[in-house]
């Protein structure tokens, strides 16, 4: 296209626009409405994204948690009432895997309940207190940073000690060093021998409000038993896997052809679960943001159709001093498309503003992706050559001598 | 015989409705290059649609039109926006410039459909107000100007292309006499420079200053074809 004739074509096309400020305004908001979606929707997701990514890395590659539920339950064919049936995972999987495991590393039980700790009038509320053995550090690869952690006596002697993590220090023993002085869990009385190096928050939640105990010891208190979860360190994921199913369907007789009645969670299946889970919400807010852009189109059509007969005059003006079918075409087309892109720019702004407020008031990463930004500016062009189009068309079929006469 | 305009027997009909419209009826013209004609005839005689026919803003239904010895008789829209651009200047009863652009810009308009460089455009714009007599008004915009100076930026529009052919419609039917008189003499101006200079009008004393008239009356030609 000839440079001056384009100049001429954006021209009019602002000109028009600036003229009915009001008018063209409102007819964006479709646009508008539909572009900011699309980019919030994107950065909040994409921004999730990372954080989800980044807390569960912390949960160790290779570690496998065998466990009655899955951490994420979603998706199609999740027959919620099936898994509510399921037995209890308990000390008899746990030695089972030992036993015969081959592809395991480590492997050691975790039994978690929430105690009130204290010491003297002190108290630290609903501490999560885990009985396992030895080899936690290993699996979890979290390991004392003062003291020393179980031992195998301590697990086969029963012995009624613990290790604390920072926040129950910070609580209990905020001046002193604990080591070696006493604790009370459920009115038993448990020796300090060592504390957890930190692991800061997952999710929003300390991961260092925590004691550790010998799960022989853990069984003095407990009351009533419940599902335990059993950790695996693997040498690698898929083999372990499939060997943890291969041995707990024979120990918990589950008939060939049924579904596992046990979960094997691991931090990249919840990134992969969490990854299912928002694919669905981002289909649903794009099909939202669909309409709305479709909804603005037609609102583009409208005025565009109002434009052509407002400016007949002008366009059988046009023709007469030498203007083409196509070049008629494409002014109109143009300020079709510039409406429309007028209102993706003020979405993508709108977009922005609004993701960096939500990453603010929900503390989350600020993550706008490049292809928002481009998806924006392509939904707006493409809707506006789209809806443009047929006023474009009906302006450049116009006869001169017709449009020349119109009142 | 290389006249710039050959009609001959054109006819136009158009369809109001169920009705024919029968606006010309057999028309023969011809127009030599440099000729200054009126075109009179009460409303209704057709004079509209000659005007439209030989501006190439509309074909005949039946007939011939050269124009310059090309066919436009036949032509496609694209052909006759090609065709007016060359040869034909339109100046019209209602000014018809855009409201919010200068007037030199309202003037290069047709140049730009015309690829004229952007740096020349202005130029000849300029040149071409100073010929109309508005040197001093370049820069205003439609509604800073009179009726009078309004129709002599029509005229300089008209001249951008430097067509062959000036078609003015009514051109001092919006005007007082002081004032169409003196986008008359515009008119003349351009006759004596050898354009090819076409007035359609009602008002004979307009009619009167042409060097030959066409009087229609029913879509036929009475005298002067």
């Amino acid at each position: 296209m000839d440079r001056g004739f384009l100049a001429e074509s954006v021209r009019s096309a602002l000109e028009a626009i600036k003229t009915n400020k009001l008018r063209s305004l409102l007819t964006t908001l479709g646009i508008i409405i539909g572009v900011t979606t699309v980019i919030a929707v994107i950065s909040v997701i994409s921004g999730l994204k990372t954080q989800v990514a980044s807390s569960f890395s912390s949960l160790g590659a290779n570690v496998l948690y065998v466990q009655k539920f899955p951490w994420v339950m979603g998706g199609a064919g999740i027959d919620w009432w099936k898994i509510r049936q399921r037995k209890d995972i308990g000390m008899d999987e746990f030695r089972a895997l030992k036993e015969y495991g081959s592809s395991f590393k480590y492997v050691a039980p975790e039994i978690t309940y929430r105690y009130d700790v204290k010491v003297g009038n002190k108290n630290a509320r609903g501490v999560e207190v885990v009985g396992t053995t030895e080899h936690f550090p290993e699996i979890r690869d979290q390991g004392v940073k003062l003291g020393r952690f179980l031992s195998l006596d301590d697990i086969r002697y029963r012995r009624d000690v613990c290790i604390l993590g920072q926040d129950v220090v910070n609580t209990l023993y905020p001046d002193e060093n604990p080591i070696g002085k006493q604790v009370r869990i459920k009115g038993r009385i448990l020796t300090v021998i060592g504390i957890l190096k930190e692991l800061g928050d997952l999710m929003g939640q300390s991961m260092d409000n925590v004691v550790v105990v010998p799960y022989t010891t853990m069984a003095k208190f407990v009351g009533h038993r419940r599902s335990i979860t059993i950790t695996v360190l693997a040498q690698d994921e898929e083999e372990a896997s499939e060997e943890i199913r291969w041995i707990l369907r024979r120990v918990r007789k589950v008939k060939p052809g049924e579904d596992d009645d046990f979960s094997i969670n691991s931090s990249g299946a919840i990134t992969k679960q969490f990854n299912d889970l928002t694919r669905t919400m981002f289909i649903i807010m794009i099909g939202i943001a669909g309409i709305s852009l479709v909804v603005g189109g037609i609102g583009i059509m409208n005025i565009m159709l109002v434009s052509v007969t407002e400016r007949t005059r002008e366009i059988g003006v046009r023709k007469a001093i030498g203007a083409k079918s196509s070049e008629i075409l494409s002014q109109f087309l143009l300020e079709s498309v510039m409406v429309s892109f007028v209102g993706g720019i003020i979405g993508i702004f709108l977009g922005f503003s609004l993701t960096k407020l939500i990453s603010t008031i929900g503390n989350m990463p600020f993550g706008m992706p490049i292809w928002g930004i481009v998806l924006g500016f392509s939904f707006s062009f493409f809707i506006g050559v789209f809806f443009g189009i047929y006023p474009a068309r009906k302006a450049a079929s116009l006869s001169p001598v017709e449009a020349l006469r119109y009142e | 015989m290389s006249n710039l305009i050959e009609m001959k027997k054109v006819k136009k009909t158009y369809k109001l409705g169920e009705t024919e419209v029968h606006a010309l009826q057999g028309v023969n013209v011809s127009i030599s290059k440099g000729e200054f004609i009126s075109i009179v005839g009460p409303s209704g005689s057709g004079k509209s649609t000659l005007m439209h026919i030989l501006g190439c803003l509309d074909i005949p239904s039946e007939g011939t039109y050269h124009l310059q010895g090309e066919d436009v008789g036949k032509m496609n829209g694209d052909q006759l926006a090609d065709i007016r651009k060359k040869f034909i200047g339109f100046v019209f009863q209602d000014f018809y410039l855009l409201p919010d652009v200068t007037a030199w810009y309202n003037v290069a308009l047709p140049m730009i459909y015309n690829r004229v460089p952007p740096k020349e455009r202005k130029e000849r714009a300029i040149n071409f107000l100073t010929e109309v007599g508005l040197a001093d008004r370049i820069n205003h915009l439609p509604n800073q100007l009179s009726g009078g100076e309004r129709q002599r930026v029509t005229i300089a529009r008209a001249l951008s292309n430097e067509p062959e052919i000036i078609l003015a419609d009514e051109p001092t039917g919006n005007l007082d006499s002081a004032t169409g008189e003196g986008v008359m003499q515009i008119f003349y101006k351009l006759h004596e420079e050898g354009k090819t200079v076409i007035l359609v009008t009602h008002e004979l004393y307009v009619a009167d200053q042409a060097e030959r008239k066409i009087h229609l009356k029913d879509g036929m030609i009475e005298d002067g074809g």
